[in-house]
């Protein structure tokens, strides 16, 4: 032993018991932080990933500059890619076509197809003005090759030639518009732009998309930008999705998501610096007097405080490295089970990356926190009396200023109460870590709440694939259903038949409604969305429909509506409301559903508008495309697989990282109850003992047990309930209620399972005690230490 | 009338070369009203035996009765609640409930029998240990003397077959201790009180019926000896 410092390791020894509940507490505060940011870290780069792949890496687009300013603009060593971009017929409404099918005509540079979207799938960019890049799904559908000819018709009805030298990939938007993409490079574009030859940049309606080669200090190269080539604030759009997982966004939807994310990151440390006061305190307190025997040998109170400090770092050895372990392999299933929910989208996260972020803060946090939390303990090791050491009231955990009242309660109840009071510090120090866990819980859920309004989630009903009638009219042949779902390729398939603005007389008003049909699985999806009436009678009795909930809608169920079809009219009986279906229309026009009996008597009607179809897990391209022949070429075949895997990776990435969380926390609580319990009954031991001896039953020890962990768990609720519904309340503003405009309600099932949670910790934690003292003789406990 | 028996009691820590006999075959019995001094080395056995008297801890093997009763063979509950109706204790650190005020401290086990303490008893008893004034204090207003009369007040409150003192002034000055030794002496008078008392401090057993030696885990009895000085 060289210096008194070395008496640490030795105490720890002795002590490891009481070591051992500290560095758990500092082991749980590591993994938290650890396995929060990490999750944080790892949800960012999954949706940098996904942002990247949906809508292109790029930071900045510019338009209504000149060529030549673009070309500067590509010069400055802080730009790292530009490419001009154009289009025309995006939406179908330009007249262009290929192989009578409407077509995009993009034009850009090659960094657009290789830096921006990488989405060259085969051969090259276009050299000339006459080659052009055809989209993969035109490849498909026409059966083309590079090197082939294609004719794109213009409204005008003039023909354009050109060679494909490659083809990309197709986007989400065309696939889903059921059009093809012609991509030529930005000198061909030009030179078929109707009406502008060779004009200027911004005649062609280009914009310049900047990719910027440092991603620190984004807001400052966009000021700089601006005020090098004197832009306007509307002649500069942000990649606001890419910027805002970036942290450069200055959009104000972004600064509410920081500021949520600020006050969350404050609330997790937080947690974790009371986690580890409450239990460094109560460490110390039970071995007050063996610091009263240091003062009493000879230690200053400096020597003493730096004791518990060198004592508290000490466990930082063990609890860190264990903390940023355990939080790194959450981490790393986290990442395993996103590659396994979505592998398009996640496929290139590593399992086992490593976040530094994570992890700095982890180490951070951890010794931040055990070193402010140490100055209180040992500030009150410090001022230990020498007196208490030799004096036998060196176990008094804290000196009492007010009797207990034995009136209002049995006495073992009421010493349980006043155990958990006695000492405000103590007392403030639970009731702080329990309340913090509901308020840590009850914040987080609104993340659940903004996850539901950012993301529309895919209903059960959302199609793979489309057969839309293109005049929107029941001409898609009522036989095709059955031909389809005789294909293997094929999980669902199900049509509707629409009768648009169908004039109505309901309760003597005129309206006009929409007429839907539902077949057998559509009427089992409506289920959960049934807000009131009986779904059955629609579905088996004719001359009945449902309503669709709207808040300009009048018609009630049990009203009967008179339908106006040509020249004849009929009845319908409303008999149920459901709140939401497959489709939008104005808000001024309602939502009838019937069955398909009750539309074809009405109408005489039987075939589709739609037939919306789900395919079988692993059915391929070549599958599709068979289903697209069976088709054939008459109706419009919408592909919407790209938009639902991109909202379902969004989904579940977000869906993952917040359950994921909130059972965190769910955990830390149950695990910081039992640690604080166990703790909070080990400091007494003694105590029990002398009542044990004097005549408390295991019993009235238990029930003692019981009331000061329920004081702790009742008033923790209490607290962090108000606390954390101010909390709820203030996040729920900021993240759903500034966007959306949704009231805040008290979020009663989350309070509910969280309070659960404590009651169920709380269980548990007396368990182990009480079985402990249970099973110690009482000579044992009297001497425990 | 016989209140304590003890029979060949033995209790023995640890196995092998580690083993320690504690008490080796210790027997011996007490009477209603009698106040006896068990003196000894330190580690010679004296708060073994006590333990296993107030079956605070469980003899190798041996019996110990308590007007009849054998502690060791009752279930924990029964032998919980016997331990609080007829046995008293005293520690040497006072062991008081420091939330609990002297008046609150001393009536604590009759609430956890939850029944209503006797004023006039309580009264007594506060009179009796002169703690009358101080009976709205908490312990850690107390002086270590007025702490020990009070713990000695909670031995008393429940009128016990027998009280086990465990080095009952160890913490106290020679002033407190003799008014400590005055109080167990008059509540043998007064109450007919059977006391065991463990003391290192000879000069103790001066007031007490009878003196055990203890030395080495083995009992002698040095029969009733007032006056018996040890060197």
């Amino acid at each position: 032993m060289k210096g008194f410092l070395d008496l640490v390791p030795s105490s720890a020894k002795v002590h490891k018991k009481q070591s051992r509940m500290s560095v758990f507490c500092i082991i749980l505060s590591v993994f938290l932080v650890t396995a929060i940011f990490g999750m944080a870290d790892m949800f960012i780069k999954g949706q940098i990933l996904q942002a990247q792949s949906e809508n292109g890496n790029w930071h900045i687009g510019i338009r209504d500059i000149t060529d030549e300013d673009a070309a500067v603009l590509a010069a400055r060593p802080d730009i790292k890619t530009v490419s001009a971009y154009g289009v025309l017929n995006f939406r179908g409404d330009q007249g262009y076509t290929l192989s009578n099918k409407d077509a995009a005509i993009f034009g850009c540079d090659e960094a657009m197809v290789k830096d921006i979207f990488e989405m060259l799938s085969e051969g090259a960019f276009p050299q000339a003005e006459e080659e052009a890049l055809v989209s993969d799904n035109a490849k498909e559908t026409l059966g083309l090759k590079t090197g082939d000819q294609i004719t794109v018709k213009t409204a005008s009805g003039e023909e354009l030639q050109f060679t494909i030298s490659g083809f990309a990939t197709s986007t989400a938007n065309l696939l889903r518009e059921d059009s093809l993409g012609v991509l030529l490079s930005t000198e061909g574009f030009r030179a078929i732009c109707p009406e502008v030859k060779n004009g200027n940049a911004s005649d062609y309606n280009t914009m310049f998309y900047v990719q910027l080669a440092n991603t620190r200090h984004i807001q400052n190269t966009i000021q700089d930008i601006k005020a090098s080539f004197s832009l306007t604030d509307d002649q500069i759009s942000e990649n606001t999705k890419l910027l805002g997982l970036l942290g450069q966004s200055s959009s104000a939807f972004m600064m509410q998501v920081y500021g949520a994310a600020i006050v969350l990151f404050v609330l997790v440390l937080c947690a974790g610096i009371l986690m580890i006061t409450s239990s460094l305190n109560s460490n110390v307190a039970q071995r007050i007097e063996f610091f009263g025997l240091l003062r009493c040998v000879g230690a200053t109170p400096k020597q003493v405080m730096r004791l518990v400090r060198k004592e508290a770092l000490h466990w930082c050895r063990l609890a860190i490295p264990i903390g940023v372990v355990t939080g790194t392999i959450v981490v790393w299933l986290m990442c395993f089970v996103l590659r396994w929910l979505s592998p398009i989208y996640f496929g290139g996260m590593p399992i086992f990356s490593i976040s530094i972020p994570s992890i700095i803060a982890g180490i951070c946090v951890g010794l931040l926190t055990v070193l402010l939390a140490a100055r209180s303990p040992a500030k009150k090791a410090s001022k230990s009396s020498p007196l208490a050491a030799v004096s036998g009231n060196a176990n008094d955990l804290q000196p009492v200023r007010r009797a207990a009242n034995t009136k209002l309660f049995k006495v073992d109840t009421f010493l349980g109460i006043h155990h958990a009071k006695s000492s405000k510090k103590n007392f403030v120090l639970m009731v702080g870590s329990f309340s913090l866990s509901i308020i840590l819980f009850l914040s987080f859920s609104v993340t659940i709440d903004f996850m539901k309004h950012a993301l529309t989630p895919l209903h059960p009903w959302t199609a793979d694939l489309s057969i839309i009638s293109p005049d929107q009219t029941c001409s898609v042949r009522n036989g095709l259903i059955e031909e389809l779902s005789g294909n293997p390729a094929v999980d669902k398939v199900y049509g509707r038949m629409f009768a648009y603005n169908v004039p109505v007389v309901v309760n003597g008003e005129t309206k006009t409604v929409d007429l839907i049909t539902y077949e057998e699985k559509q009427f089992d999806w409506a289920k959960n969305y049934k807000l009131s009436g009986s779904l059955e009678t629609a579905q088996n009795q004719t001359g009945t429909a449902l309503i669709v909930f709207e808040a300009e809608n009048t018609i009630q169920i049990g009203d009967t509506v008179t339908l106006n079809l040509g020249e004849k009219s009929s009845n319908i009986e409303i008999v149920g409301m459901v709140s939401d279906c497959p489709f939008n229309n104005r808000a001024d026009v309602g939502k009838l559903i019937c069955s398909e009996e009750t539309f074809q008597q009405m109408t005489g009607e039987s075939d589709y508008t739609i037939i919306d179809i789900q395919i079988a897990e692993g059915a391929t391209e070549n599958d599709v495309s068979a289903i697209r022949k069976m088709a054939g070429g008459t109706y419009t075949f919408s592909d919407d697989r790209m938009s639902n895997s991109n909202t379902r990776g969004t989904y579940y990435c977000f869906g993952l990282f917040v359950y994921g969380f909130l059972v965190l926390i769910a955990l830390i609580t149950i695990f910081n109850v039992i640690n604080s319990i166990a703790m909070s009954v080990a400091a007494r031991m003694k105590q029990y003992g002398a009542f044990r001896a004097i005549g408390l039953s295991n019993r009235q020890l238990v029930r003692m047990v019981v009331a000061e962990a329920s004081t702790y768990a009742v008033t923790g609720s209490i607290c962090g309930g108000i606390l954390g519904l101010l909390c709820n309340k203030i996040l729920f503003d900021k993240l759903v209620g500034f966007n959306w405009g949704d009231p805040w309600n008290i979020p009663v099932a989350e309070l509910a399972v969280i309070i659960a949670v404590v009651v169920i910790a709380v269980i548990l934690a007396i368990r182990g005690p009480i079985k402990k003292i249970r099973d110690m003789s009482i000579v044992d406990t009297i001497s425990a230490q | 009338m016989e209140i304590l028996k003890v029979q060949n009691l033995c209790k023995t820590y640890g196995k092998g070369e580690a083993r320690v006999d504690a008490l080796k075959d210790v027997s011996f019995a007490l009477e209603k009203g009698e106040f006896a001094a068990v003196v000894g080395e330190s580690g010679s056995g004296k708060s073994t035996l006590l333990n296993c008297i107030g079956a605070l801890d469980v003899p190798s093997s041996g019996s110990v009765t308590i007007e009849g009763h054998n502690l060791h063979t009752m279930k924990e509950e029964e032998r919980t609640i016997f331990r609080r109706r007829n046995i008293g204790f005293i520690f040497q650190s006072f062991q008081l409930v420091s939330e609990l005020t002297v008046e609150q401290n001393i009536i604590f086990p009759i609430l956890l029998d939850y029944r209503k303490p006797n004023a006039q008893d309580v009264k007594e008893i506060l009179d009796m240990l002169g703690l009358t004034e101080r009976r709205n204090h908490l312990p850690n207003q107390l002086s270590g003397g007025q702490q020990q009369r009070a713990a000695i007040g909670r031995a008393l409150i429940t009128r016990p077959k027998l009280i086990l003192a465990d080095e009952p002034t160890g913490n106290l000055d020679s002033k407190n201790s003799q008014d400590v030794m005055d109080l167990l002496t008059q509540a043998s008078r007064h109450y007919q009180q059977t006391i065991l008392m463990i003391t290192h401090n000879n000069n103790l057993t001066a007031s007490v019926d009878r003196v055990l030696r203890v030395t080495d885990g083995v009992l002698t009895d040095l029969g009733g000896n007032a006056n018996e000085r040890f060197s």
